[in-house]
């Protein structure tokens, strides 16, 4: 009995939509309502894109502090040499497969920011990404994702079905939540697939008519927020869009990800927030140091954000990247010519409303007394400082403590990533 | 608490009519007939009916095949016992595997020596096609023992405690550890007490990879090998092939990173999981200081020689020899590994853990929002058995809210059940291609590969979106139009080929949505019908406007 009451108070806040409906479902249909018929045609307005390097990234070799001695005698085998290292300010500088990123930060587009990490411990990849995306560290019973609950408490925008959209198979963590958000695996196959277009338009109009007439709940308002982003689709053309200004993706998955949303971004289909995310960060063994497991993955991570950039042209003047991973690795390399979990890792803000060419943050140093739990790089930003501030100052939220419930914004902390 | 419960009875209804309008209502309201019943009964402890079987099990007694169905042991399987013995992935156990994925990372790691920079390339060397053939093919054998078994309330366990004991297929041993998993931890216990599945989980090398616990020892504790490493400093090495460092300090730092890899405390992971998940449930009543105790209790519980697919093994020498106290309950020092026995023992049998499962089950069968009748039933069975999963279920399947006209259809299909229940509408006769599994993935739910370990999600809103809809009705008419290799489909089963679209709508709505089909979608599948002059491609489009449609989504 003691626990049927504990269920009960629990559900207590949600009372109104747990009557045997889903919330879900009757959020969405609220949606759903205000969407006009017209298609949708933007104008300029912020866009936020995330980047998720899931498995943790090495920041230490991301934005080596080449600066540091300490560096170099933890890392014996894997630091990479200061004649690499691109530099950035004296001290810190970029991997030198991050160089197509360094015009980006000479035009002040791109800054950095060290030390920044979660207030959780964990070490857990599961635990620290699901902290991450659900904004809320140390808490696991939260249902939704932040980029989620922005579009749910800044409504201005509800009027697109591409409003939020996340590239792959699965909605994120992130973007899970009562707001509509669009999962696509690939744009060019985002719809009915049939071998002539004739054919594929009628296969579109019968599926459409048979969930207008007969689906109900959530069927109804996720096959209604499909068929409309198919309907917007078809007048964007997905297979025949090209890079301008010579921009470069690299093949892959993140290449096709942010080509994908460099051509929805100038579309024009109401894009504000996307995300995508990239693997391949969990360096154990034989990490390498200028070239090597780590390198390859960093040289596409930098091709594609200045191809990306390369790409949107002054329109990057709207757009603000943000990559984040769940946590950093150890200062000292392990056995394996590698590197374990570790805590603070470092993070990049790239696009025109960047207070970019810094580095920014509060560096703790590598000395072991300063370090966390006598291993890793301590944590001197809370990640939510820099999320709030990017969500306040660039896409405009006002309403941050509902988007991260339990904390407490506070604009004096915001590290200073987007130009005020 | 109870009059909560009625004003939510009284209230369904009503905002039903509100939300779902008068066509929703009608539906629900109308008393079952035997052949709902039978379509509601095949939808919940089955994956769909095949085509004739909501007619056979309507005449011969709907609650009887229920009954049936609880004793799966009862039930001849010969068709899914020879389709079995097609999947190679079966004849090899753990060491095998084990030995086959070193195989592959060996080669993989020797390719990289060589300068090999396409990391990302799938590797296409014999052995490791072999392997990930092996790894498709054992997603491939959960699709198809779900299409073919007769023991279909059996099979649906499976899923159940697959994802309810999830581990994570692509975590390092889990690779080769998971198939091993599956057959011998998860199917022999599925119905059985819950208390032996649960001790055969805690005991089994995938789970204590999964969550770590192998690597859980008591702080200061040293391992046998270390102490000798300690005494004999060339890490067992035979001198001359690696010839030890000349220095002390060298020699000094290579025992140090040794011993840097030994684990060097107890790790909380499996502990916490063990409560949260597996057990009493979130708010099932324990603490942080409980889940220390728990992982102090796990300390030594691990597995001899992982890497080489190795089984479980209780490690004296790790063990917490203190007295621990878990939920109040006082676990005197000295016991060793019959503490966690015991407290396994306890867990399972705990108030909180009956209602937290006892709920999960009613979610599964009943309602996305359980009725609270529904998990009392449950409980109260619990209790009265001591956890024996056939009768708590018997308990739910019996129980008032099973057969109330509001749960039926009120459930989405996950990704599994949509392909699944799709392939036994058709009739279709799945191979070993792992061409299902893949369908499967793609609509969200890629086979024992959910990272976090709470399993798939049982909720609709997880499987509800955009993208995922449209593949679905994609995956509907590939299906039906016979396009997806290593499936063959027998539409004849289903509704012959006929030039009249009556007839074929008929057959349709009668074989595959179970008489459910609306006015609409009658209409709209028989206005794309009326000018396709090829018969069989019209049936194969109609069909696949049915499967892809929303009535198909419900079950």
């Amino acid at each position: 009995m003691t626990i049927s009451r504990r269920v009960f108070v629990k559900s207590g806040g949600l009372a109104l939509f747990s009557l045997g409906l889903d919330p879900l479902f009757l959020a969405r249909a609220a949606y759903a309502a205000n969407l006009p018929a017209a298609p949708f045609r933007a104008l300029s307005r912020p866009i936020l894109v995330c980047l998720f390097q899931r498995g943790a990234v090495d920041g230490l070799n991301m934005i080596v502090p080449h600066g540091d001695p300490r560096y170099y005698s933890e890392r014996p085998r894997i630091a990479v040499p200061g004649s690499d290292v691109i530099d950035l300010d004296g001290y810190f500088g970029l991997h030198p497969r991050l160089a197509p990123l360094k015009p980006l930060w000479d035009s002040k587009r791109l800054a950095a920011i060290h030390a920044i990490g979660s207030p959780d411990a964990t070490r857990s990849h599961f635990d620290a990404q699901d902290y991450m995306e659900s904004g809320t560290p140390g808490v696991k019973a939260t249902p939704d994702g932040w980029l989620n609950r922005y579009c749910q408490h800044d409504r201005e925008h509800q009027d697109t079905p591409f409003r939020a959209v996340a590239f792959g198979p699965e909605l994120p963590r992130i973007l899970a939540g009562t707001a509509p958000s669009l999962a696509i695996a690939d744009l060019k196959a985002f719809g009915l697939r049939a071998p002539q277009p004739a054919a594929r338009d009628r296969l579109t109009r019968a599926f459409e008519e048979l969930y207008a007439g007969s689906a109900t709940g959530l069927l109804s308002t996720s096959s209604q927020e499909a068929f409309q982003a198919v309907q917007t689709l078809q007048r964007v053309d997905p297979t025949q869009y090209q890079p301008a200004n010579g921009a470069d993706y690299p093949r892959g998955r993140l290449g096709k990800a942010m080509l994908e949303i460099a051509q929805l971004i100038k579309a024009d289909v109401g894009l504000q927030v996307a995300f995508a995310d990239v693997t391949g960060w969990d360096t154990h063994v034989n990490q390498g140091a200028s070239e090597g497991q780590l390198a390859a993955r960093l040289a596409e991570l930098g091709q594609t954000l200045a191809a990306f950039a390369q790409d949107l042209g002054e329109k990057l003047d709207d757009v603000v990247v943000l990559t984040m991973s769940e946590f950093g690795r150890t200062v000292r390399e392990n056995g394996n010519s590698g590197t374990d979990h570790g805590h603070a890792t470092a993070m990049l803000v790239l696009g025109g409303p960047v207070n970019g060419g810094r580095m920014l943050g509060k560096w703790p140093g590598l000395d072991p007394a300063n370090r966390f739990e006598g291993r890793d790089v301590a944590v001197t930003t809370d990640f939510r400082d820099l999320f709030a501030e990017v969500l306040a100052r660039h896409l405009g939220a006002r309403d941050l403590s509902a988007i991260f419930p339990g904390f407490t914004p506070d604009p004096t902390r915001f590290p200073g990533a987007i130009s005020v | 608490m109870r009059q909560y419960n009625r004003m939510k009875s009284r209230l369904i209804p009503l905002l039903l009519t509100v939300v779902c309008g008068p066509s929703g209502l009608g539906a629900q309201a109308r008393p079952l007939t035997p052949r709902d019943s039978a379509l509601h009964a095949l939808n919940r402890l089955a994956y769909g009916p095949r085509p004739g079987e909501i007619d056979r099990v309507a005449r011969g007694g709907v609650l009887r095949w229920v009954d049936a169905q609880l004793a799966p042991d009862k039930i001849d399987d010969q068709t899914v016992s020879r389709r079995e013995r097609e999947f190679d992935v079966l004849k090899y156990d753990r060491g095998d595997l084990a030995q086959l994925y070193a195989e592959v990372q060996r080669a993989q790691q020797e390719r990289k020596r060589m300068g090999d920079t396409a990391a990302d390339k799938p590797d296409s060397s014999p052995i490791a096609v072999k392997g990930r053939r092996f790894a498709a093919q054992f997603q491939q054998l959960a699709v198809v023992r779900a299409a073919l078994s007769e023991r279909q309330l059996y099979e649906v366990m499976v899923d159940f405690w697959t994802n309810h004991f999830n581990v994570y297929f692509a975590k390092g041993a889990d690779r080769f550890l998971t198939p091993d998993y599956i057959e011998h931890t998860l199917r022999p216990h599925a119905m059985g007490r819950f208390e032996d599945l649960l001790i055969a989980t805690a005991e089994s090398p995938a789970m204590l990879f999964y969550l770590d616990n192998w690597e859980s020892v008591a702080p200061g504790s040293t391992p046998p090998a270390a102490m000798r490493l300690q005494a004999r400093p060339f890490l067992g090495r035979r001198p001359g092939l690696f010839p030890p460092p000349r220095d002390p300090a060298g020699r000094d730092s290579l025992r140090q990173r040794a011993l840097a890899r030994a684990p060097k405390g107890i790790n909380e992971n499996y502990a916490r999981e063990l409560l949260e998940l597996h057990t009493l449930g979130v708010d099932g009543g324990y603490d942080q200081h409980d889940v220390i105790e728990v992982a102090r209790i796990f300390t030594g519980w691990s597995i001899r020689r992982p890497q080489q697919g190795g089984d479980f093994e209780f490690h004296d020498w790790a063990h917490d020899t203190g007295d621990k106290q878990v939920l109040g309950i006082e676990f005197e020092r000295g016991h060793g590994m019959d503490e966690g026995i015991r407290l396994l023992k306890l867990l399972a049998n705990h108030p909180a853990t009956m209602h937290h499962i006892g709920r999960k089950l009613c979610q599964r069968f009943v309602n996305d929002d359980p009725p609270d009748g529904c998990v009392d039933d449950a409980v109260a069975a619990w209790q009265r058995t001591h956890g024996d999963i056939r009768e708590v279920l018997r308990a739910i399947l019996h129980g008032p809210d099973f057969w109330a006209p509001a749960n039926v259809r009120a459930k989405v299909k996950t990704p599994l059940e949509f392909v699944v229940s799709a392939t036994r509408a058709v009739a279709a006769e799945p191979d070993t291609t792992p061409r299902l599994a893949q369908v499967v993935a793609r609509l969200g739910e890629p086979l024992y590969l959910h990272v976090a370990p709470d399993g798939y999600p049982e909720r609709e809103d997880a499987w509800v979106n955009s993208g995922a809809l449209l593949d679905r009705m994609n995956a509907a008419v590939a299906l039906a139009a016979g396009r997806l290799p290593g499936t063959v489909v027998t539409l004849d089963s289903v509704a012959p080929v006929s030039a009249d679209p009556g007839q074929l709508l008929a057959g349709i709505d009668a074989g595959i949505l179970g008489g459910t089909m609306s006015a609409n979608t009658k209409r709209v599948i028989g206005g794309q019908l009326s000018d396709i002059s090829d018969p069989v491609q019209a049936r194969a489009l109609a069909v696949g406007l049915a499967i892809g449609g929303p009535e198909f989504q419900r079950r």
